[in-house]
């Protein structure tokens, strides 16, 4: 057998020589790791910033309805822990600010057929993600990548992933400046820095032209630059409004204003010295807490701001700070056509309804800008390789992915809109209704994740074709809601920020484990994430098209004359729309109807079993599940409070409703359990905390700890305000969800006991 | 030029009295699944997507996909591990190994004899640019091979092999005969002998 040349081999003049080194030695790792040299978890994070990540099954097992079947892999080599080595993967590549070419759009298409399943998928934060990738086709695949500049250096792992921005940066009417230029050199320079490299979890930074629009999402990060200018002895200085400690994740935090305005030379140095403050200071064990987000709330901004500002002073001086500051008034994009109005030009079927929700005027005269709509992000290999070629000849190469999982043309001249929309038509991506309650955005959930709960695509996926086929008789004011779809409580799917919120649960209806979704309403996209949502209520994934529906027309009859949905929301309450869903939270008996107790897109009787279950233990008792109804009332009426104005009463009520689910739990195990909350939370440490039977397989002990810190809390009698109310309201959600999930799998593993006992002696 | 030939990707194209809903073959793979034992490892949904890889049957050596690129709903399955042999026995397997999932999915009782496949007609492409570059070399390269796996696979009838150069997309063959085949007839001319090479 002749041998060919390898990918390293034919692109070695193609690849940057610090690139080609970069995955020669994660190729040199991954031989160690095999020859089981390196640890796992050393390989592990190691992988994790070259942008491999585990997925679904990959420790080997995968229930299928019926039973647990142990996958044909090998079980030799493992790749991180409890991960098989042979088990697909996904892998991340980074798109800063979104920006790519067609070069890279037909290498994307040309490595999702080879190493993938066909689909590359564009994420929340404008990176495209494989999935069912082997480990030992990423060196290959990582060159193939680097030879067209892209690379997946920290798309994952404890570090600073992906930088995103404004994909109308550049082109939009509303703009301060063009931040383009500054998220590109903060990419550049943050990534593999030094000072990056040492973090007890990741750093998310993101960049907008403009306070008002969503576009950059800047508050939801943990670090958001928000162009700004000023006059300083007559001369227009550039900067930026520049917050800390956002982020989403399973109790959403606000960022904080660091620097109302940090000159756009002090953008640089500013984020290296936060990077070493965050790493110096930041929380390393519990992973639960290790966001900068949880570091500023212990410190608080202003101490947070001191520690930054010394660091600041230590650095020594780096040209890169400032080197490009003399390039970014240089328009870096040029269009292909000139800019010429439409007028006139014939137009085909569906472009009107296209062109009112996909296509954006630019600042500048005669150009446009316009959304593929991607359904739920993925496209095919053949189509993106169309795209490359439609780029080419109404563009040239001004495209960027966007975080509700579109793709961006920019700088269409108006007058080619019509051969454009006939030309993206003719690869299925025509559809209109960008931006509007029929474009869904979720998260892989169950599709993928190892952390899904419920399938978040497979209700994405329904709700798009439900809300499309009604979409031009949908009223104005639900048209334009967005809906955010996440698998689980850790908001991959953006749901805190979405008019219309989810995130996947179970839980126990007589017995069986069913798939649900949290509803949460109220959360802001716009104004760079200005709010976060709040549950409602739980309502069973199959129902929760009909919750839409009810909520929508909610809105349209009870609205007040061009009343935005979170001011609704506030003015009607939340009690009044926890109502109007309560016939929904109902579902028939399993044996009446079994297909409420699967999940979109999967035929398969729901479990858990796929996250890994069998940590709790205990006996069914029925008095528990109904004192886990309970603090789940109990919790509501604790929001009730809070929108009340009322956040000193609300937080004891949340508190106590955790209490309330604390002492279901441990009713489980002592039926006599009193009512004293010390009482109660003293056993619950005893036979639950300590026992790790209340831990999550990847949160650990995080959700337990929230009623401690609670509990300190209230004990200290610290005043709380609207936003510690708030924050405490939500990890009341969690625990009582965690409280839930414990319950189910104590149940669980009784029932299977019973089953396995059962089969084993058939005579009996 | 001696080719290696691995990662080989076959689709047969399907012939529907009615057209069957995507989503019908979900429950029908998972059943699947249920009735393995550890082979798949998961049913992945495109069914949102147009000409898009429909829904896939995911395992470790090889793909099983209803798959609609280019517009023509088909399966396809994908050998993603690599096989023993020579070029010509990996082709044999990989045809069989298709065919038995045509004829799987064609005795599937929830279809009721709605879906067959046509064997007049058969995809060959090779899923690795690398190893079959998209040339007329690769082509001449690997048509002594694909010709007489076809000629067993259409049991002497004649055949015409259709290749178009193009730089970007894989490597195929179309393969196509004039006369009537079903699956059953193609298994009967390849199967024996792919199984037991």
């Amino acid at each position: 057998m002749e041998r060919g040349l390898s990918w390293k081999e034919k692109l070695a003049e193609r690849i940057p020589p610090e690139l080609g080194r970069e995955i020669d030695i994660f190729e040199q790792q991954m031989e160690l790791r095999k020859q089981g040299k390196i640890d796992e978890k050393v390989f592990a994070e190691t992988r994790l910033r070259r942008g491999i990540y585990g997925q679904r099954y990959d420790n080997g097992q995968r229930h299928d309805g019926k039973r647990v079947q142990k996958l044909k892999l090998s079980a030799d080599i493992i790749k991180g822990p409890d991960t098989l080595w042979d088990a697909p993967g996904m892998m991340r590549i980074k798109i800063p600010f979104g920006g790519v070419t067609p070069e890279q759009l037909e290498i994307l298409a040309d490595l999702s057929e080879e190493y993938s399943d066909g689909v590359a998928h564009v994420t929340t934060r404008q990176d495209f993600q494989l999935h069912y990738v082997h480990i030992n086709d990423t060196p290959a695949l990582m060159r193939r990548l680097a030879a067209v500049r892209v690379t997946t250096r920290e798309a994952c792992g404890n570090s600073v992933r992906n930088v995103t921005a404004c994909p109308l940066a550049g082109i939009c009417r509303e703009q301060v400046f063009d931040v383009t230029p500054y998220a590109k050199a903060s990419s550049r320079f943050l990534m593999g820095h030094p000072d990056t490299q040492d973090f007890g979890r990741k750093v998310k930074i993101a960049f907008s032209g403009c306070e008002q629009n969503p576009c950059g999402l800047v508050t939801m990060h943990d670090m958001g630059a928000i162009a700004k200018t000023r006059v300083v002895d007559g001369k227009e200085q550039r900067g930026f409004a520049f917050y800390v400690g956002g982020g989403l994740g399973s109790v959403p935090y606000k960022a904080k204003l660091f620097d109302e305005f940090l000159p756009e030379e002090e953008l640089l140095p500013t984020m290296q010295a936060i990077s070493r403050v965050f790493a110096r200071l930041g929380e390393k064990r519990n992973r639960a807490r290790a966001r900068i987000k949880f570091l500023i709330a212990n410190l608080g901004i202003d101490e947070f701001r001191k520690l930054v500002s010394e660091e600041r002073q230590k650095l020594s001086s780096d040209p890169r700070w400032t080197d490009f500051l003399a390039s970014v008034n240089q328009r870096s994009e040029a269009p292909l056509k000139p800019g010429i109005s439409l007028n006139g030009h014939q137009r085909a079927e569906g472009f009107e309804a296209w062109y009112a929700t996909n296509v954006y005027k630019q600042r500048q005269p005669g150009y446009v800008a316009a959304t593929v709509t991607l359904p739920l992000g993925d496209a095919s290999a053949d189509q993106l390789r169309a795209l490359a070629d439609i780029a080419r000849r109404f563009v040239k190469d001004t495209i960027r992915t966007t975080v509700e999982q579109n793709i961006l043309f920019r700088w269409v001249s108006e007058a080619d809109l019509p051969e454009f929309y006939q030309a993206i038509k003719a690869i299925g991506l025509g559809a209109a209704d960008a931006a509007t309650i029929v474009d869904v955005t979720a998260c892989p959930g169950t599709d993928t994740c190892k952390l899904g709960i419920a399938s978040s695509r497979g209700l994405a996926r329904e709700l798009r074709y439900r809300l499309g086929e009604k979409s031009l008789e949908l009223d104005a004011a639900v048209k334009n809601l967005r809906i955010k779809v996440s698998g689980c409580f850790n908001s991959c799917g953006q749901h805190h920020i979405a008019d219309i919120g989810f995130y996947g649960i179970n839980r126990n209806v007589k017995g069986f484990q069913v798939p649900h979704f949290q509803v949460i309403l109220g959360g802001k996209f716009h104004d760079n994430a200005g709010e976060y949502g709040v549950p409602i209520g739980a309502v069973p994934s199959k129902r929760v098209p009909e919750a839409v529906s009810s909520i929508s027309e909610f809105y349209v009859r009870k609205r007040e004359k061009d009343e935005r949905f979170q001011d609704f929301v506030g003015r009607v309450g939340k009690k009044a729309v926890k109502d109007l869903l309560e016939d929904l939270t109902k579902i028939p008996a399993h044996e009446v109807d079994p297909s409420y107790y699967t999940d979109w897109g999967d035929p398969r009787e729901f479990t858990l079993a796929d996250m890994g279950i069998g940590e709790c233990a205990g006996e069914v008792v029925s008095q528990a599940e109904f004192t886990l109804a309970a603090s789940e009332r109990e919790l509501f009426e604790a929001q009730l409070l809070l929108d009340a104005g009322r956040p000193q009463e609300a937080v004891k009520a949340a508190y106590l409703s955790m209490v309330r689910a604390a002492q279901g739990l441990v009713k489980d195990q002592n039926p006599s359990i009193s009512e004293d909350e010390n009482q109660i939370i003293e056993e619950f440490t005893k036979r639950f905390y300590d026992t790790q039977l209340f831990w999550d397989k990847y949160a650990g002990g995080k959700f337990a700890e929230y009623l401690f810190k609670a509990k300190e809390f209230i004990n200290e009698g610290k005043a709380a305000d609207a936003d510690r109310a708030v924050q405490l309201l939500q990890e009341a959600q969690l625990f009582i969800d965690a409280a839930h999930d414990c319950h189910n799998k104590a149940r669980g593993s009784v029932q299977n006991a019973v089953t396995i006992g059962a089969g084993a002696q058939p005579g009996a | 030029m001696k080719m290696d030939l691995q990662k080989i990707n076959v689709k047969f194209f399907a012939v529907e009295k009615e057209p069957v809903p995507l989503t019908a073959f979900i429950d029908i793979f998972h059943s699947w699944i249920q009735a393995s034992d550890g082979i798949y490892h998961d049913v992945a949904d495109y069914s949102h997507m147009t000409n898009g890889p429909g829904i896939v049957l995911v395992a470790q050596d090889a793909n099983v996909h209803i798959d609609e690129t280019g517009g023509r709903r088909g399966l396809l399955y994908t050998q993603k591990a690599r096989l023993p042999g020579s070029n010509q026995e990996r082709l044999r397997v990989v045809l069989c190994a298709a065919l038995e999932n045509c004829r799987k999915l064609e005795q599937e009782p929830a279809l009721r004899g709605k879906l067959k496949f046509s064997g007049d007609e058969v995809l060959i492409s090779i899923n690795d640019r690398l190893l079959a570059p998209n040339t007329t070399e690769s082509f001449q390269a690997l048509k002594p091979d694909v010709e007489a796996v076809a000629g067993q696979l259409f049991n002497g009838a004649s055949f015409a092999l259709s290749y178009k150069e193009d730089s970007r997309r894989r490597f195929s063959i179309a393969v196509r005969t004039f006369e009537r085949f079903d699956v059953d007839g193609l298994i009967a001319n390849i199967g024996s002998e792919a199984r037991h090479s």
